[in-house]
């Protein structure tokens, strides 16, 4: 009889092998979560309200309707190094509104009201479009339904403002319900160290 | 009036601006990555050329010579693509996204100031246009200056984020403006920062992105044709436009990489 190994107990190896890799790999995963070392994102490369391509389509709202936390624990940001800082935004106005009497749309996008615009600097009175505009979202108001995500992004916008994790509100869950629902899969459990930078952004001077 | 799509030319590659022959032979020419293409009045690939820097606009002048607006710099080429002339500005030129001509000043756009820089034909600096505001300069979000010059000399600046095209004078007074925003009536301007680019031949004819869109302004502001919405990839944007001597409009299709053309149908 042959020590040499026959390929069954080669495959069994192998077999073995990775089940012990996933099981380690499970546990070590499990063991950082517990300490808080892993948490969940919006890869915004994958949701639908701010992918790239992705024009002329409703805006999704399941980070409002899945997630377990009052309102949700996903909440729309506003990078404002990003931001056209324009006079009339498309994620604050809704431009297929008439127009009012100042030129502008005259409705708002947002169905809660969570986006203010505020001039920056003295406001030309003989020609309100000579100003920049910051729009300042609410994140108390607002609920993740992604209206002004899908309106922010390019070509329409420039995409400055995402979807994201506010890690002040997420309860961690294992199974996030959210991450469940999401079509795209675009909820992702990652370390914290490759997560985005969990407190509010700046704003601007 | 009411135009057609009649032609569309492969563009084999990158395309950012382009501009029609001086003299009516209906060559086309396209700035692309790194070189300069001229297509033929079937859409032929005619000749090429490459440029010292990534080409962003391109501009044929009275005598038939072709600059090329780069990063930092402006090439001048003879048309069978032969330099003749290299002008270097890091300071104003920093990223040149169109070139004009009135009769006695060559006239480019630096996107990174958001300005239109005026020299005289032997690249002496003049004066700025479109800086005289309380925003420093041309509102475009989406990072391109354009611009068209009419047989006056009046420059035609696109003022996207305030829904404008704006009318200056060579000398950067400004004299006026056509345009508002209105995401309902197509004779306004939609989305965030429209128009985006424009040309200047018997009427003002301008792009928009976010849905695309090709329209035709007289020099009052009365829209008087939308040229086009449909044959373009939504998600197009900052779409070069030209129009040459028979009313033909190239526009670029920036997802597909292509050059559709318009004519207008006869009433």
């Amino acid at each position: 009889m042959s020590d040499d190994p026959t390929r069954r107990d080669l495959f069994a190896a192998v077999a073995r092998g990775t089940v012990l890799a996933v099981l380690g790999g499970g546990a070590i995963f499990l063991v950082r979560k517990a300490n808080g070392q892993v948490v969940w994102q919006v890869d915004a490369s994958r949701c639908i309200n701010s992918r790239l391509g992705e024009v002329g389509v409703e805006a999704c709202n399941l980070c409002t309707t899945e997630c377990v936390v009052a309102l949700s624990a996903v909440r729309a940001v506003n990078e404002y190094s990003q931001c056209g800082r324009c006079n009339i935004c498309p994620a604050y106005f809704n431009i297929a509104s008439a127009v009012n009497g100042l030129g502008q749309p005259s409705e708002k996008l947002c169905p809660r009201d969570a986006i203010a615009r505020r001039p920056i600097g003295k406001v030309d009175p003989e020609d309100p479009a000579n100003n920049f505009y910051e729009y300042v979202i609410d994140e108390e108001k607002c609920d993740g339904c992604g209206k002004c995500v899908m309106q922010c992004k390019e070509p329409l916008g420039l995409g400055s403002i995402t979807l994201r994790v506010r890690y002040d509100r997420c309860l961690n869950c294992n199974r996030c319900s959210i991450s469940t629902a999401c079509p795209q899969k675009a909820l992702m459990q990652l370390p914290v160290s490759r997560a985005l930078e969990p407190v509010g952004i700046e704003r601007p001077e | 009036m009411q135009y057609r799509h009649v032609q569309t030319i492969d563009g084999q590659g990158a395309l950012r601006g382009i501009a029609v022959d001086a003299h009516g032979h209906g060559e086309l020419y396209a700035a692309c990555d790194a070189e300069i293409k001229v297509f033929d009045a079937a859409g032929r690939l005619a000749r090429r050329w490459p440029t010292a820097r990534p080409a962003q606009s391109v501009a044929v002048a009275g005598d038939g010579a072709v600059w090329a607006g780069e990063l930092g710099q402006i090439e001048v080429f003879d048309d069978s693509g032969k330099l003749r002339d290299t002008w270097r500005d890091a300071g104003l030129l920093r990223r040149v996204t169109a070139i004009g001509f009135t009769r006695d000043s060559v006239l480019a756009g630096d996107s990174a100031d958001r300005a239109i820089r005026r020299f005289d034909r032997r690249g002496r600096f003049l004066n700025d246009i479109g800086k005289d505001n309380p925003l420093g300069g041309l509102l475009i979000p989406n990072g391109v200056v354009d611009f068209g010059v009419d047989a006056e000399d009046t420059v035609y600046a696109a003022n996207p984020g305030k829904h404008r095209v704006e009318r200056y004078a060579p000398g950067g007074e400004l004299l006026g403006h056509i345009g508002r925003f209105d995401g309902i009536d197509p004779a306004g301007f939609t989305g965030c920062c429209n128009p985006t680019n424009v040309a200047i031949r018997d009427a003002i004819y301008t792009t928009e992105k976010a849905g695309p869109r090709v329209k035709a302004y007289d020099f009052s502001g009365g829209l008087l044709a939308v040229i086009a919405t449909d044959p373009f990839d939504a998600n197009c944007k900052n779409m070069s436009i030209a129009v040459d001597s028979r009313h033909r409009v190239y526009v670029v299709d920036t997802v597909k990489l292509a050059i559709l053309v318009f004519e207008r149908v006869s009433a």
